[in-house]
């Protein structure tokens, strides 16, 4: 098995907070995040391809296509669509490339989502596995968040 | 969906043959578990943060593993054991077994890793 890995960049701002929570809560859950002005990111996106053979060139233009043009130099919240309602954490927003670009890459099939969000943070998405469905409770997230 | 976060420490060591030696030691601590319905969220990253500060930080930064830990007190550290030990440690802070990896690198040509 050969997988390739492609990287990708976009910068873009964010806010975490949700609408239907009051400025308290939000800060409480998301700290700093919270700040309704929001802040930015240089996001890099790295997908795990497979069965890429000499389709870098395709996959790049439909990565540009779908992925870039929609969240480069863009305030997520306001912005862009998916992140009207659901909040733009780097988790989600992995998600979001993953759910985007799950289909479309074919003959290349994708295998993994890392999105880094700081030197020191980064997340990373296979799909849905069925082990992580389950809801292990939200209370974990009382405290301010630093990102 | 996975997160990491990364940590970086000085810590010396004494290995067997008694040469003492230090390193600036880079950590990836990878956590496994779903997206909060509610936050968006696999784990408020300053409560991790504040775990590795914690059971990592604050005991091995400009330490000497052997003279200022008593976790080698008998047996001299390697990076295998030292690495062992440092899952372990995060592994009883962090909720719902959500520690899925670590990955220890004394310098950047040796990382070792240890899976759940």
């Amino acid at each position: 098995m050969i997988r390739v890995i492609r990287r990708y960049q976009f910068s873009a701002a964010h806010v975490l907070a949700r609408s239907d929570w009051s400025d308290a809560r939000n800060r409480a859950v998301y700290g700093k995040c919270a700040n309704p002005s929001g802040h930015g990111h240089n996001y890099r996106i790295e997908l795990s391809l497979e069965g890429l053979l000499d389709f870098g060139s395709a996959v790049d233009a439909i990565v540009a296509r779908r992925v870039l043009a929609d969240l480069d130099a863009r305030f997520l919240n306001r912005e862009v669509a998916a992140f009207a309602r659901v909040v733009p954490t780097a988790e989600n927003i992995a998600r979001h490339i993953w759910d985007t670009l799950s289909e479309a890459l074919a003959p290349a099939r994708l295998a993994g989502v890392r999105l880094v969000e700081t030197s020191n943070n980064s997340v990373e998405y296979f799909g849905s596995e069925p082990h992580h469905e389950q809801d292990r409770g939200s209370g974990r997230a009382a405290a301010a968040r630093d990102r | 969906m996975l997160i990491t976060r990364r940590l970086e420490f000085s810590a010396s060591y004494r290995d067997r043959s008694g040469t003492t030696h230090g390193h600036n030691w880079e950590l990836e601590v990878t956590l496994s578990g779903p997206i909060d319905v509610e936050t968006g969220m696999v784990i408020d990253l300053k409560e991790l943060k504040e775990v590795m500060e914690r059971e990592v930080e604050a005991r091995f930064d400009h330490r000497s593993l052997n003279d200022d830990t008593p976790f080698f007190r008998d047996r001299a550290p390697t990076p295998e054991s030292f690495a062992a030990l440092v899952f372990e440690l995060l592994d009883r802070a962090l909720p719902n077994r959500l520690l899925q990896r670590i990955r220890l690198s004394p310098t950047r040509d040796l990382t070792i890793e240890v899976d759940r």
